[in-house]
């Protein structure tokens, strides 16, 4: 089946093009310094392309791509093409490089964890099943040759944004040297400059209860001049139990969610999805989040 | 624990990344932009057949980094239009003297008397700094000063806030003083004494200027119910002293007959020179998913007799799209009055201190508004916001009522 058309809009602003368009289950936008309406909708239409293609490739609520292929694969061996081998070979040096923190083996805890705020905590007997389908130690993974346990599933949501965000920034780039900026749902990557000399503005929501006296001030204002930048973490998913409050961060190594993670944590980094990465582990830290940052060097926001 | 803290991944991570995107990466430069949040507001506030207020407000906040914020604001007042003057409609025509003393106006039978002479601008500034003492400690330090033809105030406040138990609780204290000079046109009269009713006369004067002096203590907590509920209560206590009174308010003197009285059937008004009061606050906002509804009470009590209830309601509905809201509100203020508040005196039975002002009465006050809200790109907001407010007589002082409508329009945005 054909990608369903997504619809494209593009707005001119006072020195830039803005096209924007639904992907991924978030609002995408690609902003374009240029005058030229021809080449924003070009550009407009390169970034929905590659966004919807790299959705329909490696999204997990479809039923015709590899990895539906593979979470159905009941142990069986599955050959998988070069793309799809790149980033599990990445998922798998980010696994081994978090000492088992960042897994896209963990997706099935989603079966127990339902962050929609009502107060539903599993018990621990049936999160410790769940733990025996978590793990990318137990994958067979000889490239290109995958094969899960049978009941494993792998999910590659944590990356595929920051990723898309990534490989649309280089698609642009071989177009055209004006300063873009890629903003796919808050994950976002600026070419270059723009030709002030000063980069895009970015605001980072608060959580929401802190907004009501001062509504503006309450989301921090970034500029970006070049580079990625990913936000992680989402004040509006959690669970509360007996006083205490589960974010939607939950550590594959236990089942559990993390205790005293920020309720966002964004980083900046030379891509987008390094950002991403960068700003997942932070949140896995919990209360250590600053000092896992600090010690990395890189400039971040952190909102508790 | 898992991930040893003083270990750098860093430079790993970036090379896995450049591999698997083929050198899209780059040199990073973000860095956080520390804006101006600018709010300005225009408020029209019209009595019907009374005063018509214009007031634009600008207001400037930096973030200064770290927490720390300093803010400038700017209001001016334009005053025109006629107000209660305190004496009470009669049967005949009433003339009065205007408080200069130079001119008269005639009230017309069985109308409440107006003097239509009440035209005044004020200007008044505000700043305020806001710091970090520590981690969960800051001070907000402030200072006012307004000014207009007869009237000036100048004030200082300090606030404490601590945050405790991972800032779900927060406990705030606050001192503020201020110092208000009275300069009445046609200086001030003595009060209780006669109100000249002919142009040219003149009344008995107390001073050129008075003055009066307010201290207020502030007590509060706020406390976290859940990421969507807040809970807030304060306390506050304050004391006056000085001169408390209107120099332009007067009441009717009444003789046996219930007719003015021949001589001087007008008196200044005269209120104690000192005043302690006290109110409770307590508000709660919760959030539902993406609606607001922020409900609060006060009440109020003072040692010249006034006690009051404060409700207020508003609710902010999310429309379709996120970028726009409308939010109703509802107040309801009712008070008992002051016990020196009469509505007219008897002649021979002159207290110690009398008015006749209806805000010291027995009255109720009721508001009803909608505020339309639009959010404009990510760091502009407007708002518009119309009310319509009905101030009525409670008990048996049979002032008329008097209604208001009110229009704001306001723009904030970030620069």
């Amino acid at each position: 089946m054909p990608p369903a058309a997504q619809a494209l809009q593009v707005e001119q602003h006072d020195d830039y093009f803005c096209c924007r368009f639904q992907a991924m289950a978030s609002p995408c936008e690609i902003l374009i310094e240029t005058a030229d309406r021809q080449l924003a909708g070009q550009l407009g239409q390169l970034a929905r392309d590659e966004a919807v293609r790299i959705e329909h490739k490696f999204s997990r609520y479809r039923d015709d791509n590899i990895v539906h292929q593979i979470n159905h694969s009941h142990g069986t061996m599955v050959e998988v093409d070069d793309e799809t081998a790149d980033l599990l070979d990445y998922a798998g040096f980010c696994y081994e490089l978090s000492e088992g923190l960042f897994d896209i083996s963990s997706g099935v805890l989603g079966q127990a964890w339902r962050f929609d705020g009502h107060t539903a905590v599993p018990d621990s007997a049936s999160i410790k099943q769940l733990l025996c389908y978590i793990g990318w130690d137990k994958v067979n993974w000889s490239r290109p040759w995958l094969a899960l346990n049978d009941g494993m599933q792998i999910d590659l949501g944590g990356i595929g944004k920051e990723y898309a965000v990534d490989r649309v920034a280089g698609l642009v780039q071989q177009q055209t040297d004006c300063s873009v900026l890629i903003n796919f749902g808050g994950d976002l990557y600026s070419s270059r400059a723009r030709q002030t000399g000063k980069g895009w503005h970015i605001g980072i929501e608060q959580p929401e209860y802190t907004q009501s006296n001062k509504p503006m001030l309450a989301n921090k204002l970034l500029e970006i001049s070049s580079g990625g930048l990913a936000t992680s973490g989402d004040a509006r998913r959690h669970i509360i139990k007996d006083g205490q409050r589960y974010g939607h961060i939950l550590n594959p190594l236990t089942g559990w969610p993390v205790v005293g993670a920020p309720c966002s944590v964004s980083v900046a980094a030379a891509s987008c999805t390094e950002a991403g990465i960068l700003a997942t582990l932070a949140m896995l830290q919990g209360e250590q989040a600053e000092a896992f940052l600090d010690t990395q060097q890189v400039p971040y926001w952190v909102v508790r | 624990m898992q991930l040893n803290k003083s270990k750098s991944i860093r430079q790993l991570l970036t090379a896995a990344t450049s591999t698997l995107l083929a050198g899209t990466a780059q040199h990073v430069m973000a860095e956080e932009k520390i804006p101006w949040q600018v709010d300005s507001a225009f408020l029209y506030y019209a009595e019907k057949d009374r005063v018509t207020v214009l007031e634009p407000v600008a207001a400037v906040r930096k973030d200064l980094g770290d927490d720390e914020f300093i803010g400038v604001r700017l209001v001016f007042d334009s005053m025109s239009g006629a107000s209660p003057n305190g004496a009470i409609p009669t049967d005949t025509a009433q003339t009065f003297t205007t408080p200069s003393g130079n001119s008269t106006f005639t009230t017309p039978a069985g109308e409440t008397p107006l003097d239509d002479s009440y035209q005044d601008v004020r200007a008044a500034l505000s700043g305020e700094w806001e710091t970090p003492l520590d981690e969960h400690l800051k001070t907000v330090i402030g200072a006012n000063y307004s000014t207009e033809r007869d009237y000036s105030s100048v004030g200082l406040s300090a606030n404490l806030a601590w945050d405790l138990n991972k800032r779900n609780t927060t406990l705030t204290t606050g001192i503020s003083m201020s110092h208000d000079q009275v300069s009445a046109v046609g200086y001030i009269p003595v009060g209780l004494t006669a109100v000249p009713t002919q142009s040219g006369v003149q009344k008995s004067l107390q001073s050129m200027e008075e003055s009066k002096d307010i201290k207020e203590l502030l007590f509060g907590i706020t406390q976290v119910i859940d990421p969507k509920t807040l809970l807030q209560f304060n306390i506050t206590l304050a004391d006056e002293q000085g001169y408390l009174t209107d120099p332009y308010k007067i009441l009717s003197v009444l003789d046996n007959n219930g007719q003015l009285r021949a001589n001087d059937p007008y008196i200044y008004e005269k209120r104690p020179d000192s005043r302690r009061r006290q109110a409770v606050y307590l508000k709660a906002n919760h959030q539902f998913n993406t609606d607001v509804v922020q409900a609060s009470y006060r009440y109020y009590q003072d040692d010249w007799g006034i006690s009051s209830h404060t409700l207020n309601l508003h609710y902010r509905y999310e429309l379709v799209g996120g970028r726009h809201y409308l939010q109703p509100h509802v107040r309801y203020y009712i008070q008992d009055k002051a016990d020196f508040y009469h509505y007219s005196l008897q002649d021979n039975n002159i207290p110690t201190y009398a008015s006749a002002d209806y805000r010291l009465g027995d009255m109720s006050t009721t508001t009803l508004g909608l505020k339309y809200g639009l959010v404009l790109g990510e760091f502009h907001e407007f708002g518009a916001r119309l009310e319509s407010m009905k101030q009525q007589a409670e008990g048996d002082a049979p002032f008329p009522d008097n209604t208001a409508i009110i229009f704001q329009l306001n723009y904030s945005f970030l620069y």
